[in-house]
């Protein structure tokens, strides 16, 4: 997921490393240090639980496959089928985030292939399954 | 020694104004992460003049033509609408080295987070009604007799929502940096279900909601902020805009925290004397979610490519994303079935 979070930790020390430019003001600079400390306490909490959010979205995503009638196109089946039997190996946020990726766009090209085919059970599965990806990235 | 910002900047205003200027009490305002924006007094003759100075970024969150902004205040300002008096357009940088424009500042309003719970007790309720009527005043006027339809391209009522919807899908097309499903559903239904015609070309302000105005803190609006969306289009997307959960202060039973739906949505019915269809609006509140996505996708690249320099953008790339996500699922799963 993006930004990661080191991205957000490398922003909050690019931030305060760097001075703010005079004509800013003092409010300016006191506004820019409560933000950091703000996103510097959310990447902490973040830390805590981004591997576990995307362990559980990745097994949702594949569960999802798992229950894709058979009749779809036999390259897509194919491929829903090998993700489904996957299990996440290697659990470093990156590694997983990377797996996520990919099952993200696998299940963009399933919902496509739902839509196009009118089946209205497994559209709907999907949509509560986004429900599902949405809450459990919240903040 | 280089020129200070405040001198370089006095520069530029005494050339512009024909004599000489000091700047006073400049200091920058937090927030504005598409424009840099900076309060000053100007002294010029004996005369003080409290200013706003509104400069590009060398990163933002959207790309934004200040020639339209500036063209947007300079269509409702002092014709019923609070909008801050434009003064200068400078295309080219000049002493300021990136494009920049000037308005008259209107002091004394207050701002609010669209994020703090509760901003506006215990005007909410009139203040709704300043805000929504406000928006309709907007939506009633005719574009065509504006300055903005200068700059701004007046599409067929039949294309406004395609224009937008490519306009944001492309955005995401460009900007997307992990695999987003929910807004790529969201926006696949929206081309499959296109509104109606709009029932008149308006105006749009283009992020007019909660925050984005200053208020005298007893019910009042004294200046409507922001106008570098504003585009000539549907007058219902600048409602469903004002309408999205995203900007309700964490409350289910008040929209942008100060009225409930339909009082909203009366308001501005009877401000801007148009009827909102409610399956046209159902397609607007989604699209309005779909261009907020938009624009957190953006901010988060921008964050990466600009060096992480900007917190702001972190904060809207990250945090304002993810809630954006839960609207938009809840909108597919509870009103968009195939």
């Amino acid at each position: 997921m993006t930004p990661t979070v080191r991205d957000v930790l490398q922003g909050c020390v690019a931030a305060l490393s760097r001075p703010v430019a005079p004509e800013a003001g003092p409010d300016y600079a006191a506004s820019r240090v409560g933000i950091v400390s703000m996103l510097t306490m959310m990447a902490a909490a973040e830390a805590e639980r981004c591997a576990g959010a995307a362990i559980k979205e990745n097994a949702d995503i594949r569960a999802a496959f798992a229950d894709v009638p058979a009749d779809y196109d036999a390259s897509l089946a194919g491929r829903l089928s090998a993700a489904a039997r996957e299990v996440d190996e290697d659990l470093d946020v990156p590694a997983l985030d990377a797996v996520n990726a990919r099952l993200r766009d696998l299940l963009i090209e399933l919902h496509q292939a739902v839509e196009a085919a009118g089946d209205a059970a497994t559209d709907a599965n999907i949509l509560a399954l986004y429900v599902r990806m949405a809450a459990g990235r919240r903040m | 020694m280089s020129a200070t910002f405040a001198e370089r900047l006095a520069a530029y205003l005494a050339r512009a104004w024909g004599g000489p200027v000091t700047i006073e009490a400049l200091a920058r305002i937090s927030g504005g992460a598409s424009r840099e924006t900076y309060r000053f007094d100007a002294v010029t003759a004996g005369a003080r003049k409290p200013l706003i100075l509104r400069r590009d970024p060398p990163g933002s969150l959207i790309e934004t033509d200040r020639r339209l902004e500036f063209m947007a205040l300079k269509s409702f300002h002092g014709r019923g609408v609070a909008a801050p008096e434009p003064l200068i357009l400078e295309r080219e940088g000049a002493e300021l080295e990136r494009p920049f424009f000037i308005m008259a500042r209107v002091d004394g309003g207050a701002t609010a987070s669209p994020f703090s719970p509760d901003p506006y007790a215990p005007h909410a309720a009139e203040l709704g009604r300043d805000f929504f009527a406000t928006l309709g005043r907007i939506a009633a006027a005719d574009p065509a007799t504006l300055p903005i339809a200068d700059v701004a391209e007046t599409p067929a009522p039949d294309a406004c929502w395609r224009r937008e919807l490519d306009y944001w899908a492309d955005v995401i097309d460009a900007d997307e940096q992990h695999p987003q499903p929910i807004v790529r559903a969201a926006i696949r239904r929206l081309r499959a279900h296109p509104p109606p015609p709009a029932q008149k070309l308006a105006v749009v302000h283009g992020d007019y909601r909660s925050g984005n105005f200053l208020h005298d803190g007893a019910g009042r609006i004294v200046a409507v902020l922001d106008w570098e969306m504003a585009h000539i289009g549907d007058p219902l997307e600048d409602l469903a805009w004002a309408l999205d959960p995203l900007w309700r202060h964490g409350e289910t039973e008040r929209v942008a925290g100060m009225l409930p739906k339909a009082d909203a949505i009366a308001v501005w019915e009877d401000a801007s004397g148009l009827k909102v269809d409610p399956e046209a609006f159902r397609w607007w509140e989604l699209f309005a979610s779909v261009k907020g996505q938009a624009i957190w996708i953006s901010s988060a690249k921008e964050y990466r490519d600009g060096g992480f320099s900007e917190p702001v953008l972190c904060f809207s790339g990250w945090v304002t994303a993810r809630r954006q996500d839960e609207i938009l699922a809840a909108q597919l799963a509870e009103r968009w079935p195939l």
